[in-house]
This record gives C-alpha cells, sequence and structure tokens, in this order.
C-alpha cells in the first residue's frame, strides 16, 4: 500500500469543502420541505398517506447513490492502493445502510394503505432487500476482519460484487415470477398538480443529508487514524503512516 | 494453469485419502431432506413435484456452504494458506484449482442427495438425469466460485463458519432462483427452460471473471 503523501488527501481536502455547503443545504430546506408537505395536495385515491412519498424515493435514490458510491470508492482503493478512499466506501456504506433500513422501514408503511399488505414480492422491493442484507454482511465483514488494510481489500471486492448483482437480481426474480406491482418512474409527468415542489424539496434534502452524513464519517474516520497514529495503537499502521512527518 | 491442476490433484487426493469432507456433507444434505420431508409434507404426487425444485436446491445449498467452509479452513493448519499465496504464479489459476475441486467433490454429494430426495419424497429424478445433471453443474459452478473467493476471505475474520454464509447468500440469489425455475420445468415437462438455463450461464460467467480477477486480492502473504 502506498502511503498518502504529504498534506491531506483529494478526499480529505473534498470533504472539508463539503461540509459547510451541505450543511447549510440541510439547514435551509428542512422548513420549506416540511412546510410543502404539509401544504401538498391530499391524493384523491389515497388519502394522507401518499405523502410519504416525499419521503420515500428520496431516501431510495441516496441508499442507491450510497451502494454506488461504495463500490466505485472501493474499485479506486483497489487501482491506487490510496487508503482515503477505502474511508469513503465505508462511510458511504454505513450511511447507505441508515438511508435502506429508512427504505424498507417507510415502503410497508405505504404498500399497506395502497396495496392493502405490507410486502410484496416485487423484483423492486425484493432487489433493494437483497441489497440490503449484501451491505450489512459488507459491514459484518469490516467489522469481523482484523487489520484495517485486510478489511478493505476483503471490503473493495465485496462491494463490487454486490453491485455487479444487481442486474442479475432482477432478472431472477422477473424469471420466479415476481409481479411487478411498483410504480415504474416518477419522472414521467405523473406527479399530481402540486406535488412536484415537495418531491424535489424532498429529494434535495435526502441527498443533502446523505452528502453530509458521508463527510462527517470520513472525517471521523480520518481523525481516528490520527489519533491510532499519534498513540502508534495500531501497530504496523502507526509505522506506515507516521513516516512522513516531518 | 499447472498450478490450477495441481491444486485440484492435491485437494482430491487429501480428500480421497480423509474422505471427511464429502462424508460429513452427504450425511448433512441426508439430514436436511429428512427434516424438509417433515417441514413440508407432500400429499400427492403432484404436490412433491411442486415443492421438490425448491427443497432440493436447499439442500445443495446447506452442503455446498458446508463444504466450502472446510476448503479454506483445511489450508489453516501449518500455515498452508501463506503457502499457497507465495505460490509463484498468477492467484487467478489457485483460485481455479480451488474452486474445481470444490465443484468435483460437491458433485459427487449432489448425485447421493439426488437420489436419497427422489426416495425420500417420490419423484422421479431418473427420468430426467442427464438434463438434471447439466442444470445442477451449472448451479454449481456458480455456488463455487464465488463460495471460493468468499471462502478465502471468510476464513480470515471472526466467526468463519457464520461469515461464510452472510456474504454468499444474498449473492447467490440468481443461481438459486434460475436453478430453481430450471429444475421446476424439467419437472413439468422435461425439457430445459432456455430462460433459466441463460441466466444460469451469465451469472456464471460474470462470478467466474470477477472472482478470478479478484482472488489476488484476498490471500494474504
Amino acid at each position: 500500500m502506498t502511503a498518502p503523501g504529504p498534506g491531506p488527501s483529494g478526499i480529505e481536502r473534498l470533504t472539508a469543502r463539503l461540509r459547510g455547503p451541505t450543511g447549510w443545504l440541510l439547514l435551509v430546506i428542512l422548513v420549506p420541505w416540511l412546510a410543502a408537505v404539509a401544504w401538498a395536495p391530499e391524493d384523491s385515491v389515497q388519502g394522507v398517506v401518499q405523502k410519504i412519498l416525499y419521503v420515500h424515493p428520496p431516501l431510495a435514490f441516496a441508499a442507491y447513490l450510497g451502494f454506488l458510491l461504495t463500490a466505485l470508492a472501493g474499485g479506486v482503493f483497489r487501482w491506487r492502493g490510496d487508503e482515503a478512499w477505502d474511508r469513503l466506501a465505508r462511510s458511504s456504506a454505513e450511511v447507505g445502510v441508515l438511508f435502506c433500513t429508512l427504505v424498507v422501514v417507510t415502503g410497508p408503511i405505504w404498500a399497506r394503505g395502497t396495496w392493502g399488505r405490507w410486502w410484496s414480492w416485487d423484483p423492486r422491493l425484493t432487489v433493494t432487500l437483497l441489497l440490503w442484507f449484501v451491505y450489512l454482511a459488507y459491514l459484518l465483514l469490516r467489522g469481523f476482519t482484523e487489520g484495517s488494510e485486510r478489511a478493505a481489500r476483503f471490503a473493495a471486492v465485496y462491494g463490487i460484487i454486490g453491485i455487479a448483482v444487481i442486474p442479475l437480481n432482477y432478472f431472477a426474480i422477473e424469471l420466479a415470477g415476481g409481479r411487478a406491482i411498483h410504480p415504474e418512474n416518477l419522472a414521467r409527468g405523473s406527479l399530481g398538480a402540486g406535488m412536484g415542489l415537495p418531491f424535489l424539496l424532498g429529494t434535495l434534502a435526502s441527498l443533502g443529508a446523505f452528502v453530509h452524513l458521508v463527510v462527517r464519517r470520513v472525517e471521523l474516520e480520518g481523525l481516528r487514524n490520527r489519533l491510532a497514529e499519534r498513540a502508534g495503537a495500531d501497530g504496523g499502521r502507526g509505522e506506515e503512516f507516521g513516516s512522513w512527518d516531518t | 494453469m499447472n498450478v490450477a491442476l495441481a491444486i485440484l490433484w492435491k485437494d482430491l487426493a487429501t480428500e480421497w485419502r480423509g474422505r471427511d469432507r464429502v462424508v460429513a456433507m452427504a450425511v448433512f444434505s441426508f439430514l436436511v431432506v429428512v427434516v424438509l420431508h417433515f417441514a413440508l409434507p407432500a400429499r400427492d404426487a403432484e404436490e412433491a413435484r411442486r415443492l421438490a425444485p425448491g427443497l432440493l436446491w436447499v439442500a445443495y445449498i446447506f452442503a455446498a456452504i458446508l463444504g466450502l467452509n472446510r476448503a479454506f479452513a483445511l489450508e489453516l493448519e501449518n500455515e498452508a494458506l501463506a503457502g499457497l499465496a507465495l505460490a509463484p504464479a498468477d492467484r487467478g489459476w489457485i483460485f481455479l484449482g480451488k474452486a474445481a475441486a470444490s465443484f468435483v467433490i460437491l458433485g459427487a454429494v449432489q448425485a447421493v442427495t439426488a437420489v436419497v430426495f427422489a426416495l425420500a419424497f417420490d419423484v422421479d429424478l431418473a427420468a430426467i438425469a442427464p438434463s438434471l445433471a447439466i442444470v445442477v453443474a451449472l448451479g454449481s459452478l456458480g455456488i463455487c466460485a464465488v463460495g471460493t473467493l468468499l471462502g478465502a476471505v471468510s476464513v480470515r475474520t471472526r466467526y468463519r463458519e457464520v461469515m461464510l454464509p452472510l456474504l454468499m447468500l444474498p449473492l447467490l440469489v440468481p443461481v438459486l432462483l434460475a436453478a430453481v425455475d430450471a429444475t421446476a420445468g424439467l419437472l413439468e415437462t422435461g425439457t430445459l427452460r432456455w430462460r433459466s438455463v441463460q441466466l444460469l450461464l451469465v451469472t456464471d460467467a460474470v462470478f467466474w471473471i470477477v472472482s478470478f480477477t479478484s482472488f489476488e486480492y484476498v490471500l494474504d502473504e
């Protein structure tokens, strides 16, 4: 593994730059978003439960973004060997699992209200559920592997297979006769009048929250590394990263 | 390539002398068949035929988890795993040798399990044996690819026996669903369903390519 050069790496500079704006975005957007959700018209068929639209798909976008980022950052770590990329992969997996958990919780509430049952084995639901399992396993793998360098290597490999399996899962579930009842695409003008703005604000809030949490998590991991390095508690790693101290 | 053959030969010879892995896997999968028979009793031939594909693959996947866990656990003795990592060859070939050995051993267990299963559930597997063997082989190829890659990973973690199924099962869903669908098609019509065979072939290709190229990163010196 190559040691990071002197000074903060690209990821550290990026997280430092993103922390403020995403935090402010969240603060500024929260009240208008809540107000827009409250004022949005009630759906004529589904009633008030439909308002979960302004929470559920935005959370799902962020969760998918998290898993994609985990695989990409893991891939770059594997290629470049820079440990900062692994920190990004790990952080976005953790935050992605958090968002995916919220998706898997909010989905059934909506489903109960409109489809009449908590869960259906629709392809998209099933693929999301399987992704959730894959990334829970990813986090368990990191937790149960000793040595941070080894954990990073294992996790990079697993994160990449986890993404590769998504399309295969999709075909497999359709093959097994999972009936698609999940609405296809919201971008095709299927939103009623007055629903577009709260949906847009919800998406911005969710993505903003995702980026902000990942940024904070990456920074925390960086601080932890620096502490371990200073204390020399982490054996080999302390030596490895302490060498460029001038 | 010679490295892959040498490892395949070494694993099979070790197994032939001890026969512990094959026996443990076979006894375990018989037990699974018996438990499934009582958990989901089939009242008539029609119901047995409907349940059989899924149950057969449940028995196969459990046996595979048991076997794949052992595949690398036995390399821990005398630090043989570090020896493998130091072999002067592309590590993809090491993967190929280990996966091929697991494939052969799993195949033997699957063959005897199928006989026991046919007797226990009273389904006629003999009539479709050649096509069933193709489906089982395609399914096992995917299982052994992912299982060998992740077996090398999980053996280096705490709770290694627990870690392998947690890592492996969510990835094996496409293989399992396609294999179950193909087996169901065979039992219903006696012919191979091209759609599910296609999915098995694509999944196998993806898993073998990813595992072959990633194996380098999961072995430690």
